[in-house]
Formats: structure tokens, C-alpha cells, sequence
């Protein structure tokens, strides 16, 4: 399931890429977020009960950011397995200064074991595009207010 | 999880079983009853391989429970001989050649035999339409819609004879 | 396919229904077709522990004329609403969209109460709700409340309907004199869901369009209304220019989905094609032209 999109923040890059590599604002804004903690630098293992409607599952997996490349763009990679069935999927996040707000886009690739692609694929990757709002919604509120 | 007590008639028969909520109707008909004439095609809503006659209805089997069914009388394919004698929609599919690997057939007959019962003389496009819901990877359908105008013919036949005619 | 085990309720009455989702609360819910639902559960994206079929309530399938309204049951299937006479004589749009859903057997099983909570961004009959300005009458344990469809419809797959409520009824106001309607869609080969669908409901006064109200399913995350093709169409004259003109701005304002199925381009091309070929239909059945 080939997943992309963007999001604008209202907030200037640095910041923006502050936010989004700090593990608390990560675990903040994990939509329904249950466990969230740190085993290695840039590595982290979460459990999230998350979904949108009558579509809900519970995750736990591990989350690995790499590829770092300061302040513009860095990979992150997703394996876990819940109710749905084993997801594996990882893309790059790549931040565009726009003049004091953000272009943050994705791209990126998600198979989910066991769903038959026609059939789960419909509802599946507009709700997880939605979740992927969610979070960056809240990771927006989490940068401190500036003069942008 | 707690079993559930089922009581349900299916050709004319009635069970009585414990089962999980969870089991899906065809899985009832298939594994519980041995009753495998009703087939498992895509298991997604959308092939209709599973459809059966509730309560004279025709529904997709793989899309309900069989706790949903409690108290509700079935009708699958292998109801509907009658005394060896073959039912006309399954005669008109033999005459017609309205099947080649018959894994769509139970499913499609009993679409059709819903159809009739609502609608004894359709046109084709009425037939075509009864049968959107049931996919057939075989025949290119037009055998099929050929089987249904000779079941509605041989219905209409039989409806005409005057009652106690053989 | 399997579903998680869960534990299977079947109460007879609504009030019944509410004590079950106020006991269980989160971990469960509302069976009514089973049509959105069972499929959701077969693929583990949805595993309730609780499910609450509705399908032993008495009293909430029916179809009433009840003077200035036409008052539906929410566990009235796709079958029932098509074929109903009254719907089709006078709510043509409703009865149209309900018979184009999936096949005979989804609408046999499929209800209108299902769909409307479900709110899949490919169902037909949210954007009809949109354009018929429907009420949908929600009971919970505090008691009735009605909600207009305009503000139902929430996000993806989402309602205004509390967890704790059941929807039981969908009030269609009647149709002013001299009113037409059709609902037009175009449809996913596979199963029916709507890539684009027009809910297109005309008024004329003389040779003049009064009103003009379009509902658009299957293109955003929920069904919306074209405003900008409804200003444009009302009080000009009622003929297939001005529809043509109309039509020209029935995407805008909408986020149009891109899938396999259709890119986001394609989807708003089609709204402008399918608007103009829905208000055409609508305005000919006010103008009594079939
Ligand atoms: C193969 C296939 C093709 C389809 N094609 C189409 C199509 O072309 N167009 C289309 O619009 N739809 C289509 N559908 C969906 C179909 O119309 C469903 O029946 C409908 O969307 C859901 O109705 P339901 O009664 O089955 O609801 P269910 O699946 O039982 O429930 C759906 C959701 O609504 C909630 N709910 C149900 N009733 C109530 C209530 N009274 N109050 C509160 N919450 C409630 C449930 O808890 C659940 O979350 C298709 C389905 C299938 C399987
Ligand atoms: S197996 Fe039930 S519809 Fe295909
Ligand atoms: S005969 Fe083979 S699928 Fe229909």
C-alpha cells in the first residue's frame, strides 16, 4: 500500500524538525498511544489502539528513524504486528522550508500481511492517511508558538 | 467466549446446535451441517458462490452469523430437488449449459430461484441484474441468462397444468 | 476468513439496545445488515467484543407517509427503500440511489440506518441525505434528538452520533411542487461502491429554476453538498445551458480521494460530467419530461 501526502505547518523548519525527532512529542502525538518507550537511540517500541469510525486496531511495534539528514529529510521505518495482521512499511519525511512555514511531505510503502489488498485497501489507506493527519496536527500544537 | 444455542431449519429441517457467535453461516452449513453444496468463493461479500434463500431472500452466507439466522427457516441448494426430480431452474442450467467448473453454480441458482419467486417471467436484463451479485469466471454469463428463460418457461408450463396433472 | 470471538446480544426492544451500549460502552457494537460491518470484522480491521444485533428490534423497518415527511426505519433494507412506491413516486433520488448498491443480495441485507452510520466515503446515500436535507433521529439514553443531515456527516467514516446512541429513523421532508430528482452514479465495476455519485433534486417555477440541491458521494472523505453549482443554478432559466454552466463548479470545495480506482483528477472530472447529466434528469422530471 503505497501511502503519501503532505502537510503544512505553520511553524519554520527548525522547529518543525525538532518536534518531530523528539520522542516525547512522538509519543504525545501517537494517535491512541498506550505504551511508547526508548530502546536505542532513534529506536523506540510502541503500542497504539488506534483507528477511525467503525475501523479499529490495536498496534505494537517498532519504530526506527534513520537516514537523518538534518534539517530537510529522514527515513522511518514501521514493523509490528496487531489485530489487522503483521505491518511492515517504512518512507522518507522530507521537510521543505516555505518562508516561516513547512511543507512536511510523505512517501512511503506499507504491506499489511493477510489483507487482500482490493478488499482492505480501500477503507485501509484513507485511514491511515487519516491517522498520519492526526499526528501531525498534534505534533503542530506541540511547537511552541512562534512569531510565523 | 460463551456458545450460543441456534435454532435453525434449513430445507425443511430443523437443528438445534451450540455454536460460537462468531461462526459465519456458511461455515455453518458446510462444517456443521456437512451441507458443502453451498460454495466459499471469495469470501470478501462479493462473489455470491455463498449465497443462499433466507427466508425465501436470497443472502450471502459468508456475510452473516449463524446466531443471525436463530429461528429463521434456509433454503441452500440441496433443497431443492424434490424427489429425485431435478428443480427447473437446476434442469434449465443442465439443458442450457449455464456451467462450465460449476464453483459459481449453487450461488447462482439460488439467486435465480429467488429472482423467480419475486418475478416468475423477467426479461433478460431483469435476469442479468438478479445476477450481478453472483461472478462467474466460466461461462460469460449468456449461457446462464439462457438457463433462467428456460426455467421461467418450464415454471409457467407447470403453473398452467390443471392441479392433480401429472 | 475469521472474526476475534466476541459475545453476541440480541435485544428485542431500542431500549434494550441503549442499557447494552451503555453497559459495554467502547468495546461494543450495533449489527444491523452486517454489510459494512462483518466484512470489516472478517478482516480483523474492526473486533468489537460486544456485538449488539439489532435485527430482533421490533418496529424499525417501515416506510410512512406522515403528511410533511416521509418518515423510514432505520433497519429498512436497500431492498424495501427501492422498491417502495411512495419513495419512488416521490423521493425518486432515494429509491434510485438504494437500488444501485452492490447487488440484489447486499441490498437485501444492507439498511439505510447501517449506511448512514457507517458514513463510507464510497456509500450512495449520505450525499442523497445532503441533498434531500433529510433529518436523521437519533435515541440515546437521555433521550431523541434530531439531526439534520448537513451536520451528520463529520469526517471519514465518522457521525454525529454518539457511541451510546441508535439511529432509528430518517425523515425525508416533502419535495415542493413542481420538483424533480435522480441520483447518477458512477460505480466501482467490482463492487457498486459510488467512484462518483450525483443526488441531484431540481424545483422549477415557470420557466425558472427555483431551487437546485446537489449532494456528491464517493469523491471526498464524506459526502458534501456542490454549493457553488447550487448558487450558480438558482433563479436562472431553467434549461441545459445554464445546467451546463452550473455544473462547471460542482467540484469545487471538495478534496477529491485518489485510489486505484480513480485519481483525484479523474474523480473531479467526473463531478462536473456526472452534475451536469444528474440536473438535466432532475430538471426534465420537474419540468414533467419523464
Ligand atoms: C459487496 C458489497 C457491495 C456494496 N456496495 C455498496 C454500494 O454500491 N453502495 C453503498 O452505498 N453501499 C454498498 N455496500 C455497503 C452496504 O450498503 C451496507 O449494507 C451498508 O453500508 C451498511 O449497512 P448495514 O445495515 O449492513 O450496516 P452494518 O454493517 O450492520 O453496520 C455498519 C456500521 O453502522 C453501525 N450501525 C448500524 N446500524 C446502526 C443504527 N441503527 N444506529 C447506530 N449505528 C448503527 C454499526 O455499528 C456499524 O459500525 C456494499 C457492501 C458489500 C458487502
Ligand atoms: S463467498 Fe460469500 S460472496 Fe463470495
Ligand atoms: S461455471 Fe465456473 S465460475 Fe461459473
Amino acid at each position: 500500500m503505497q501511502l503519501t501526502g503532505t502537510y503544512t505547518f505553520k511553524a519554520p523548519r527548525d522547529a518543525v524538525w525538532q518536534a518531530m525527532l523528539d520522542p516525547e512529542n512522538i509519543r504525545r502525538c501517537m494517535p491512541g498511544c498506550e505504551e511508547f518507550k526508548t530502546t536505542a537511540e532513534d529506536q523506540y517500541e510502541a503500542v497504539m489502539k488506534a483507528g477511525v469510525g467503525s475501523i479499529k486496531g490495536t498496534f505494537q511495534g517498532k519504530i526506527q528513524l534513520s537516514e537523518r539528514q538534518p534539517p530537510s529529510s529522514y527515513r522511518m521505518g514501521v514493523e509490528g504486528g496487531g489485530k489487522p495482521g503483521r505491518v511492515k512499511g517504512s518512507g522518507v519525511l522530507t521537510l521543505t522550508d516555505q518562508g516561516g512555514t513547512t511543507l512536511v511531505a510523505y512517501d512511503g510503502d506499507a504491506q499489511v500481511a493477510g489483507l487482500i489488498a482490493s478488499v482492505g485497501q480501500r477503507l485501509l489507506g484513507i485511514t491511515a492517511r487519516k491517522l498520519i493527519e492526526q499526528f501531525f496536527k498534534t505534533m503542530e500544537k506541540q511547537i511552541p508558538a512562534t512569531s510565523a | 467466549m460463551a456458545g450460543a444455542h441456534v435454532s435453525i431449519t434449513v430445507n425443511g429441517k430443523s437443528y438445534e446446535r451450540e455454536v460460537e457467535p462468531r461462526l459465519l453461516l456458511v461455515h455453518f452449513l458446510r462444517e456443521e451441517l456437512g451441507l458443502t453444496g453451498t460454495h466459499i468463493g471469495c469470501d470478501t461479500s462479493q462473489c455470491g458462490a455463498c449465497t443462499i434463500l433466507l427466508d425465501d431472500i436470497a443472502v450471502k452466507s459468508c456475510t452473516m452469523f449463524a446466531v443471525q439466522a436463530d429461528g429463521r427457516s434456509l433454503t441452500t441448494v440441496e433443497g431443492l430437488a424434490q424427489g429425485g426430480q431435478l428443480h427447473p431452474v437446476q434442469e434449465g442450467f443442465w439443458e442450457e449449459h449455464g456451467l462450465q467448473c460449476g464453483y459459481c453454480t449453487p450461488g447462482m441458482i439460488m439467486s435465480v430461484v429467488g429472482l423467480l419467486q419475486a418475478n416468475a417471467s423477467p426479461s433478460e436484463q431483469e435476469i442479468r441484474h438478479a445476477i450481478h451479485g453472483n461472478l462467474c469466471r466460466c461461462t460469460g454469463y449468456q449461457h446462464i441468462v439462457n438457463a433462467v428463460q428456460y426455467a421461467a418457461n418450464k415454471m409457467a408450463e407447470g403453473a398452467k397444468q390443471p392441479i392433480g396433472a401429472d | 476468513m475469521i472474526p476475534s470471538a466476541f459475545e453476541y446480544h440480541s435485544p428485542t426492544s431500542v431500549e434494550d439496545a441503549l442499557g447494552l451500549l451503555g453497559r459495554f460502552g467502547d468495546d461494543a457494537k450495533l449489527l444491523a445488515g452486517g454489510h459494512s460491518l462483518i466484512p470489516l470484522m472478517k478482516l480483523r480491521l474492526a473486533a468489537p467484543e460486544h456485538l449488539i444485533d439489532l435485527g430482533r428490534v421490533q418496529g424499525l423497518s417501515y416506510i410512512r407517509d406522515e403528511g410533511g415527511a416521509i418518515a423510514i426505519g432505520a433497519m429498512t433494507t436497500h431492498s424495501a427503500v427501492a422498491a417502495s412506491e411512495l419513495l419512488r413516486s416521490r423521493v425518486a433520488v432515494l429509491a434510485e440511489a438504494a437500488a444501485s448498491i452492490g447487488d440484489v443480495q447486499v441490498r437485501n441485507r444492507g439498511t439505510i440506518g447501517g449506511s448512514l452510520a457507517h458514513a463510507d466515503p464510497g456509500a450512495d446515500l449520505p450525499g442523497v441525505m445532503l441533498a434531500l436535507n433529510a433529518e436523521l433521529v437519533a435515541r440515546g439514553a437521555s433521550g431523541t434528538r434530531t439531526i439534520a443531515a448537513a451536520d451528520f456527516f463529520t469526517d471519514l467514516l465518522s457521525t454525529a452520533l454518539e457511541p451510546n446512541e441508535v439511529l432509528t429513523e430518517i425523515r425525508i421532508p416533502v419535495l415542493p411542487a413542481n420538483t424533480g430528482s435522480t441520483y447518477l452514479k458512477f460505480a466501482n465495476q467490482a463492487s457498486g461502491y459510488a467512484i462518483v455519485g450525483i443526488a441531484a433534486v431540481v424545483t422549477v417555477s415557470g420557466a425558472t429554476v427555483a431551487d437546485a440541491r446537489v449532494g456528491v458521494s464517493g469523491v471526498g472523505e464524506t459526502a458534501s453538498r456542490a454549493s457553488g453549482t447550487e448558487q450558480a443554478l438558482r433563479g436562472q432559466p431553467a434549461n441545459a445551458d445554464a445546467v451546463k454552466r452550473a455544473a462547471q463548479q460542482a467540484a469545487d470545495g471538495i478534496e477529491p480521494l485518489g485510489d486505484i480506482h480513480a485519481s483525484a483528477e479523474y474523480r473531479s472530472h467526473l463531478v462536473r460530467v456526472f452534475a451536469e447529466r444528474a440536473l438535466n434528469t432532475a430538471l426534465g422530471r420537474a419540468q414533467g419530461r419523464g
